[in-house]
Formats: C-alpha cells, sequence, structure tokens
C-alpha cells in the first residue's frame, strides 16, 4: 500500500513539474531581481539620497540610453567583449591542452606541480604593473590578465576531470583494438568534458573580473574604462549602469553560449553534475 | 567449416602457473596462486569461486590489462602482451561510453577497425536485431534499463568479431527474470558463431547452464581446484528443460558442494584480507 503510494507521487510530481516548466521555471529566476530593483525604486522614494551615493532608476537607464544613442556604449561593449572572448579563447584552449598533457602523465603532472601553484598564487592583478610595461595598454593586456585567470581555473579542473575518467572505460576501447590516440578522443575527452565544461563557466566569470580590471587602468576603451571614467566625475548613474551591462552580458553567454553546449553535451549523456536529480 | 573439429581440439588459450601479486599501501596482496589451465577454441568455459578469490585477476591478466608476476599466458601459441582485438571483454562494470548512442558503441570495434560504414552498419543493425534493442539505436546508455545497457556491452564485444569474449559477471547487475533470458539469449548467440567463451561468474547455476566446461577456483590466492564437464551444449539450452533435467541438476549440484567448500571454512587471516 504505502509502497505504491511512494512510487506514484515522484512520477505524478515530476509530470506536473514537466507542466508548469515553461511557464513558472523560466520566470522564477527573475523574481530576485525584481525584488531587488523594487527595493532600489523604494529606497530611493523614501531616503531620497544623493544622487553620488545611489543614483536613481530612471537617471541609470537615462544614462545608458544617453551612451547608447552617442555610440559610446556600442564601443566600450564591442571592446570589452573581444578581449574577453580573446582571452577566454586562449585560456580555454590552452588550459584544456595542458591539462590534459598533465592529466595523462603522472610524472609531468608532479614535475609542474611547484610550477602551477608558484603562478597560480601570483596571478592576478599583481602582474598589472609589470605586464603594461612589456605590453602596453590595451587589447594585449587585458588578453594577458584574462588568459592568466582563465587558463588556472580550465587547467585545474581538466587536470581533475582527466584523472576522474573511469579507467575501465578506457580498458573497454583497448579491448576493442583502440590505440592511446583513440581511447583519448572518445574515452578521455568526453569522459572529462563535464569538468572541463565547469571550468570555462567559472572560467568565464573570473575572465569578466579580469577584464574590468585589466581595463580600469590598462585601456582608454572598454566597459571597464567607462566605469572608471565615471567614478571621477562622480557619475553614479554610469557606474551602476555599466555593471548592470556586464552583468546581463554574463547572463547572456550563460544562456546563449554554455548551456546549448551543456544540453548537447553533458546533459544529452546523463553525466551533468544536476542530473542526479532527474534520475 | 571443415577444419571446425581439428579447431576444436586445439588450445587456444594456455595458462601455465599464473600467480599474480598486487603491491598495495598495506603491502603485497596475493590474489592468485598458480593458476593453470587451457581452453580449446570454440569451447565455453565458466569460472566460479567465492568472491576475492582473484577470478577478475585472471580474466584481466588474460586481455592483457594485467602482467602476471609469475607464470605464462599464451593465446594461439603467443604469449598475451597487452589488450587486443582479438580478445573482446565484456566487463563486470559494462564500460560502454555514456557518451555514445546505442548504434554507435557497438560499432565502435568496427570503427577503429576503419570497417567501411555501410558493411559497419549491416553488423551493427544485425546484432541491434538479435540482442532486441531494436528501435533504441539512438538512445544514449543512461536511457536505458539495465538488462538493455547489458545487452549493448555484448553486442559492441561481439560486433568487433574477436576470437576469444571474455565475461566477467556480465549478468550480476540485472534483475532474475531478465538474467534468465539474457543467458538463452547467450546460449543462442555462441552456438551461432562459435566463439571461444571465458565466463566468470558467481552463480552456479549460470555456470553449469552456459558452460561446456566449469572451472571452480578455491578461496583467495585462487588456484582452480576442480573443471567439471558439461555435454551437449551444441544442443542448445532452455531453462525449463535445464531445470528437469537430471544429469543437469546432479551436474549442479556437484559444483555447489565444491564451491561452498571454499566458502564454507574460510581462515580468518584471508577472511580479513578480502576486500573486494
Ligand atoms: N588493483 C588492485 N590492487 C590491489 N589489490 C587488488 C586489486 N585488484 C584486486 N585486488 C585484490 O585481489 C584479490 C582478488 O581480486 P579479484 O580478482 O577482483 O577477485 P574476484 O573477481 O574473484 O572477486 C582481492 O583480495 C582484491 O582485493
Ligand atoms: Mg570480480
Amino acid at each position: 500500500m504505502s509502497n505504491a503510494a511512494m512510487e506514484g507521487s515522484p512520477a505524478r510530481r515530476s509530470a506536473a513539474r514537466r507542466w508548469t516548466a515553461p511557464l513558472v521555471w523560466r520566470l522564477l529566476p527573475l523574481t530576485p531581481f525584481t525584488l531587488i530593483l523594487a527595493a532600489w525604486v523604494a529606497y530611493w522614494a523614501i531616503a531620497q539620497p544623493s544622487a553620488e551615493t545611489l543614483p536613481a532608476v530612471q537617471d541609470v537607464a537615462g544614462a545608458m540610453w544617453d551612451l547608447a544613442v552617442k555610440g559610446e556604449l556600442a564601443v566600450h561593449v564591442l571592446a570589452s567583449l573581444l578581449r574577453l572572448l580573446l582571452g577566454v579563447a586562449l585560456g580555454v584552449t590552452t588550459g584544456v591542452i595542458g591539462g590534459f598533457i598533465v592529466g595523462l602523465n603522472r610524472p609531468i603532472a608532479e614535475f609542474l606541480n611547484p610550477l602551477i601553484v608558484f603562478f597560480n598564487a601570483i596571478s592576478g592583478i599583481v602582474w598589472l604593473p609589470l605586464v603594461i610595461g612589456w605590453l602596453g595598454i590595451g587589447t594585449a593586456l587585458a588578453v594577458f590578465l584574462i588568459w592568466n585567470t582563465v587558463f588556472f581555473i580550465v587547467f585545474q579542473n581538466t587536470v581533475l576531470g582527466v584523472q576522474l575518467v573511469p579507467k575501465v572505460y578506457e580498458q573497454g576501447v583497448e579491448a576493442l583494438g583502440g590505440g592511446r590516440w583513440e581511447t583519448i578522443r572518445s574515452v578521455i575527452l568526453p569522459g572529462a568534458s563535464p569538468y572541463i565544461l565547469t571550468g570555462l563557466r567559472s572560467g568565464l566569470g573570473f575572465g569578466w573580473r579580469a577584464l574590468i580590471a585589466a581595463e580600469l587602468v590598462g585601456a582608454t576603451t572598454g566597459l571597464g574604462q567607462m566605469i572608471f571614467g565615471a567614478t571621477e566625475y562622480h557619475r553614479s548613474d554610469i557606474i551602476i549602469g555599466g555593471c548592470l551591462i556586464i552583468g546581463l552580458i554574463a547572463i547572456a553567454m550563460d544562456r546563449w553560449l554554455l548551456l546549448p553546449i551543456e544540453q548537447r553535451t553533458v546533459r544529452r549523456w546523463g553525466l551533468a553534475f544536476d542530473a542526479r536529480s532527474e534520475e | 567449416m571443415p577444419d571446425d573439429m581439428a579447431k576444436s581440439t586445439q588450445n587456444k588459450i594456455v595458462v601455465s602457473g599464473f600467480r599474480h601479486v598486487f603491491e598495495t599501501d598495506d603491502g603485497p596482496v596475493q590474489a592468485t596462486d598458480r593458476v593453470d589451465l587451457s581452453i580449446r577454441a570454440g569451447e565455453f568455459v565458466t569460472l566460479v569461486g567465492p568472491s576475492g578469490c582473484g577470478k577478475t585477476t585472471l580474466l584481466k591478466a588474460l586481455a592483457g590489462f594485467i602482467r602476471p608476476t609469475e607464470g605464462s599466458i599464451l593465446c594461439d601459441g603467443a604469449t598475451v602482451l597487452g589488450p587486443g582485438r582479438d580478445r573482446g571483454v565484456v566487463f563486470q562494470e559494462l564500460a560502454i561510453l555514456p557518451w555514445r548512442t546505442v548504434r554507435r558503441n557497438i560499432g565502435h570495434g568496427l570503427e577503429i577497425a576503419r570497417v567501411p560504414r555501410a558493411a559497419r552498419e549491416a553488423t551493427v543493425g544485425r546484432l541491434i536485431e538479435l540482442t532486441g534493442l531494436a528501435g533504441f539505436e539512438e538512445r544514449y546508455p543512461h536511457e536505458l534499463s539495465g538488462g538493455m545497457r547489458q545487452r549493448v556491452a555484448v553486442a559492441r564485444t561481439w560486433a568487433a568479431d574477436p576470437d576469444v569474449i571474455l565475461m566477467d559477471e556480465p549478468f550480476a547487475a540485472v534483475d532474475a527474470m531478465t538474467r534468465l533470458t539474457l543467458q538463452e539469449e547467450l546460449v543462442r548467440l555462441c552456438g551461432a558463431t562459435g566463439k571461444t567463451v571465458f565466463f566468470i561468474t558467481h552463480s552456479v547455476d549460470e555456470a553449469v547452464f552456459l558452460a561446456d566446461r566449469v572451472l571452480v577456483m578455491t578461496r583467495r590466492p585462487g588456484r582452480i581446484k576442480a573443471a567439471i564437464d558439461v555435454p551437449g551444449r551444441a544442443a542448445g539450452r532452455d531453462w525449463e528443460s535445464f531445470k528437469i533435467d537430471s544429469a543437469m541438476q546432479a551436474i549442479v549440484e556437484q559444483v555447489l558442494r565444491l564451491v561452498r567448500e571454499e566458502r564454507g571454512a574460510t581462515a580468518p587471516a584471508a577472511s580479513a584480507a578480502v576486500t573486494k
């Protein structure tokens, strides 16, 4: 009796969830944003802070609109995006290749480990003064700083992913006559992909941080420079607007770049880290 | 197949004095102790023995994943130096790839052997029919039941057309009803192809039902303690008649007794060391 009831309820619950999924699940993530916006509007209406400490919602929208109409906003966004994508592409490529080399070779891993720990610890903004001297300010500088951040994240996730692929998958392919290259191509690469994608996801996030940091001082265009320039004129509306744009682009990339990749790969294969709850 | 008779008397696999010791952090663990056995071409040999007695170790050595600490393993007269497509393996953990569809898992061996697409699809299609996977060709393993995954694992190994097939408790993880079906399917598949099969199980019924010959292993460190011939596999077997065949049931009893002896008197030292 109770057994049957217990078997029935999860099925019914998941059926109900499937039915409401398009409506509720798509809109639900907007709630916290709505709440923050509402709090902002309410606070502004009640406390009436000076525009320097917190601008009004409509001022932020207006400032962004002005910049957009003048064409400045597009220049900043495009400059930032170019740097970000270059840096991330470089970081992901080198991180995945390096991660494979190290993940597949224990002696090499042990040989390189201290070097990696060393440079990982001093990665980040510490490089800035030195690198300005080497690369000047502009795209190369930002790309270097982004690469320096993304590489370590993707690299470490890839190493972990490669090492965690079950040995028996490799043996299965070897018993079918597959050589080293075949096992790497058809076992290690897809097997490590959940970790590589996790690395890519956090890499993108930290890539943005590195980008803005680099642009604050080492660029003449870009969203970071737009924000930094606004601080000189106490234009908090532009500062907040810039942050909003960064966040929105990040969400868009997550939805339209990362999610489709995941849906075609790890989710399709039942390997996504949150797939357990679906089973 | 005029030389079938000659072939069936030939030894496909010869293991002599196979002793294996694993070096672990807690010191050496001796898995097997001088295993001697030979398997004729086209023969179906099953191996039973208590858990942890070294069955998988022996199979992995036959497959070429483990180098013997001592002794030799020959396949077709040549020392086994590594895995190869002449010896297919169905692993205890199945090892079918989650990122390949049923079709692409089964065709993987042929893909590796660079068999042209049309020929590959023909073989895969035939095996899909034979194993009752029709309609599931484009599914991924996580979308299948345990029994179906099992069939994919067997079909994948079969498709590569190895001379020897090594199977490690392949039906242990499926439910009892499915297991009976799979066993009958395997009997039919083997009858049709005349492969040399080495099959590990901990089920005595299964061991006798499938085999030309049942090998019984001692507890760890494992040795082969007995070999029992089971006549009449060529005529085909099904569970219904197997269960009422008194000759067969006598063999089951005999094997059961041999296995029980090993379970009963486990020395305390040995039982403490068995971890898997
Ligand atoms: N890779 C390994 N490292 C150390 N010990 C192992 C390893 N594989 C198996 N063993 C040990 O060797 C013994 C035999 O294992 P195995 O061949 O897997 O037994 P069976 O398949 O008969 O259950 C067990 O005691 C097991 O713990
Ligand atoms: Mg085993």
